[in-house]
């Protein structure tokens, strides 16, 4: 989306190193993500585009080894300064992960968790409402709307993954990471999946990992490549796929390597 | 002199073995295929010498002592001795070739002993002489046998297979004859004093029934108001409900702590420590329970004016749940770690404090598994003897005040069955019956917990 006709910046990262004990894994990433559109990262295994995904949310916090420097600048706030409160990040940047993770809870408490911790709600009927509106975002509601009330664990590995998606954005994030979500559903929960990616940037600036170069041609505008810890090259989907500078994307995405 | 024929026939196994293995490696070498590895030919050639062996040896020991009694007897046959005196005889026998008979030795139990010295010795080196040729004509049989497309895979697999269930098969019978030892003195106890007055009945003094001699005719009316289980039931149940008030605090907060928060140095410091505590014997801590918490609380008691028993319910209860404490914490430790990790990071990624998350995802998803180790905790803590018997007294009090004394039902069987027993006493058959509701109690938390524990496994599936 463009403003003015100039390209949003939504987050922005600067010379972003991690580290896992002694071992690099990311050498200085600078990426821009620009406002309300899809940007996938790929690249082969290990090559660190998860590990980036998960600075985003400071996620990495959660390894006690892994240490993360440079600075990542979200709405003009470097998230790696010490003032920035994680809790508060992390309900504006939603985070949906490659199995998917629904709480042995009801369908209904899967979703009003996060607004319930971040005290969105003041009335059981305004906390309907957001699961309402939350699992329609997720194209889930139709299926689940007689059953709100029995476990999440009980849904197909798809419907898990939308309710999945409808949990992060129930407390409305503006952004939406992803980490393969689609590499544990068949090819038709992943239709239903890329759809709903490509509905939800209307509202979310949507990151995405993804294995498969085809799901990233689909559903995404911007690429960024990695490359054992680098950021090889980024730039429109477009303009990766069709004519990449570099020539180990070229590689990669014609399947030469990885 | 079985020691050294023991010794010996292992030692064949392991040549038959050897041999066996030695065959397997010719035939390979004239460039046969084996059907089996080599050591496969090894063992099949020692299974045959162990198994001959072990029939030979059960016949010996369950035919060889009755047919050198028959041997010894049929001398004094025709002479008009009883059964009871000829056993009694055979008996004298025995005990003079073992140089153990202290009576008058007459000159034809003399003649005898000297004759089951011979007949023994002679009984000794045939089995020897027999189960070797038998082991030996055996082995040399399947040696013979095997060849290059014999089947020794087979039979050693299932040798193995019935090694191992003959293995499981004596611990479920241990169980089973445990158990009909208890049901059979049970019921005769419940012949005697009716089921309803030691259900309901308020009044245990087993100390009644001393009193009885034992020769005098059983008269079930002096023992009404001797066995009313109901003081003993409750001190157990009221021991063991102070014992988890202790445990299942510290145990599931020391659990959460060393799952969650402790870093992986702590937790491989202070888990083995908390385990330790499982490792005390319980009669130390008994005596820690009777000598040191005990006199504290009295004590302590006293200076506020309270009247405490030097032996309550309360110490003996409170240092049984110290001693629950592993339990509880080790187990819950086990499975809150065993929540899957995707779920905590779900619940980080929604912006939960680790607070949050462990109230909210971790422990509702753990609380099975948690309610089974706190099962598991309580049948520990009603199962527990030292203890009690040490530090809560043996007057068995119907009372709810912890600070008095009272008795559990491990107790009183430590109780009754010290010291000189008759058996086919109700005083001694008591026992049994307590013995009997006791594992009824556990046997039914234990069904419980399994099931929690079992429908936990499959709550991420």
């Amino acid at each position: 989306m463009k403003k003015n006709g100039v390209k949003m910046i939504k987050i922005n990262s600067k010379n972003v190193d991690v580290f896992y004990g002694k071992k690099q894994a990311l050498f200085n990433i600078n990426l821009d993500i620009e406002e309300n559109q899809v940007t996938a990262l790929i690249g082969p295994s290990g090559c660190g585009k998860s590990t980036f995904l998960r600075c985003l949310n400071r996620m990495n916090d959660v390894i006690d080894i892994c240490r993360v420097k440079g600075q990542i600048i979200i709405n003009d706030f470097d998230i790696n300064d010490k003032s920035c409160d994680v809790v508060r990040l992390r309900e504006k940047i939603g985070m949906v992960f490659q199995k998917p993770n629904p709480f042995p809870k009801t369908i209904y408490e899967n979703i009003s968790y996060g607004p319930t911790i971040h005290g969105m709600a003041q009335s059981k009927n305004e906390m309907d409402e957001i699961v309402e509106t939350s699992l329609k975002k997720a194209a889930l509601w139709e299926e689940v709307k007689d059953r709100l009330h029995e476990p999440g664990t009980g849904l197909s590995g798809g419907q898990q993954q939308r309710l999945c998606i409808a949990r992060a954005i129930s407390v409305k994030p503006e952004v939406i990471l992803m980490d393969e979500p689609c590499s544990a559903l068949d090819p038709i929960a992943t239709a239903q999946i890329e759809e709903l990616i490509d509905e939800l940037k209307k509202d979310h600036t949507i990151i995405i990992v993804t294995h498969s170069m085809a799901q990233a041609a689909r559903v995404s505008q911007n690429t960024g490549f990695f490359h054992l810890g680098e950021l090889i090259e980024h730039g429109s989907t477009d303009k990766i796929f069709k004519n990449p500078e570099n020539k180990k994307t070229q590689d990669y995405i014609t399947g030469r390597f990885g | 002199m079985n020691l050294i024929l023991f010794i010996f026939i292992v030692l064949l196994g392991f040549t038959s073995y050897y041999f066996g293995r030695k065959k397997a490696y010719t035939i390979q070498s004239t460039n046969k295929r084996l059907t089996a590895l080599p050591q496969f030919y090894g063992y099949y050639l020692a299974i045959w010498c162990a198994i001959p062996a072990f029939i030979i040896f059960s016949l010996w020991a369950i035919f060889e002592p009755t047919i050198v009694k028959l041997l010894i007897l049929s001398d004094y046959s025709n002479q008009g001795y009883l059964d009871d005196e000829l056993n009694l005889i055979y008996e004298k026998t025995k005990a003079l070739s073992r140089g153990q008979f202290t009576g008058e030795i007459t000159p034809f139990i003399e003649a005898s002993a000297e004759k089951y010295l011979s007949l023994r010795s002679i009984a000794q080196s045939s089995k020897a002489v027999i189960v070797l040729s038998i082991i030996i004509a055996s082995v040399a049989y399947a040696y013979k046998k095997i060849s290059s497309n014999s089947r020794t895979r087979e039979p050693v697999e299932k040798f193995l297979k019935a090694v191992l269930f003959t293995a499981s098969l004596a611990a479920i019978l241990t169980t089973v004859g445990i158990v009909f030892s208890l049901i059979f003195q049970t019921i005769d106890f419940f012949k005697v004093i009716p089921l309803f007055d030691f259900v309901f009945g308020t009044h245990w003094y087993p100390a009644k029934a001393f009193v009885r001699d034992s020769s005098e005719a059983l008269d079930p009316t002096m023992y009404s108001d001797t066995f009313g289980a109901v003081p003993i039931f409750a001190g157990t149940f009221f021991i063991a409900f102070i014992a988890m008030c202790v445990a299942i605090p510290i145990g599931l907060m020391s659990g959460i702590y060393l799952a969650e928060y402790a870093s992986v140095k702590v937790r491989q410091y202070a888990k083995p420590l908390i385990e330790i505590l499982a490792g005390i014997p319980t009669v130390v801590y008994g005596f820690f329970a009777a000598l040191t918490v005990g006199p504290f609380l009295k004590e302590i008691g006293n200076s506020m004016g309270l009247d405490v028993s030097a032996e309550s319910a309360l110490a003996a209860g409170g240092v049984m749940g110290i001693m629950i404490i592993p339990f509880i914490s080790s187990l819950s430790d086990d499975v809150i770690t065993s929540v899957p990790q995707s779920l905590r990071d779900g619940s980080y990624a929604m912006g939960a404090t680790k607070s949050e998350t462990i109230k909210k995802v971790i422990f509702p998803a753990a609380l099975p598994g948690i309610v089974g180790s706190i099962l598991l905790g309580v049948s520990r803590a009603i199962g527990e003897t030292m203890i009690v018997v040490m530090a809560s007294g043996l007057a068995a009090n119907l009372t709810l005040n912890p600070l008095e004394s009272t008795s559990t039902i491990t107790a009183q069987i430590v109780v009754i069955l010290i010291g000189d027993q008759a058996f086919g006493d109700p005083k001694t058959q008591a026992a049994f019956a307590l013995g009997m509701s006791l594992f009824l109690v556990t046997l039914c938390l234990n069904i419980v917990a399994l099931r929690v524990v079992k429908k936990y496994r499959e709550k991420y599936e």
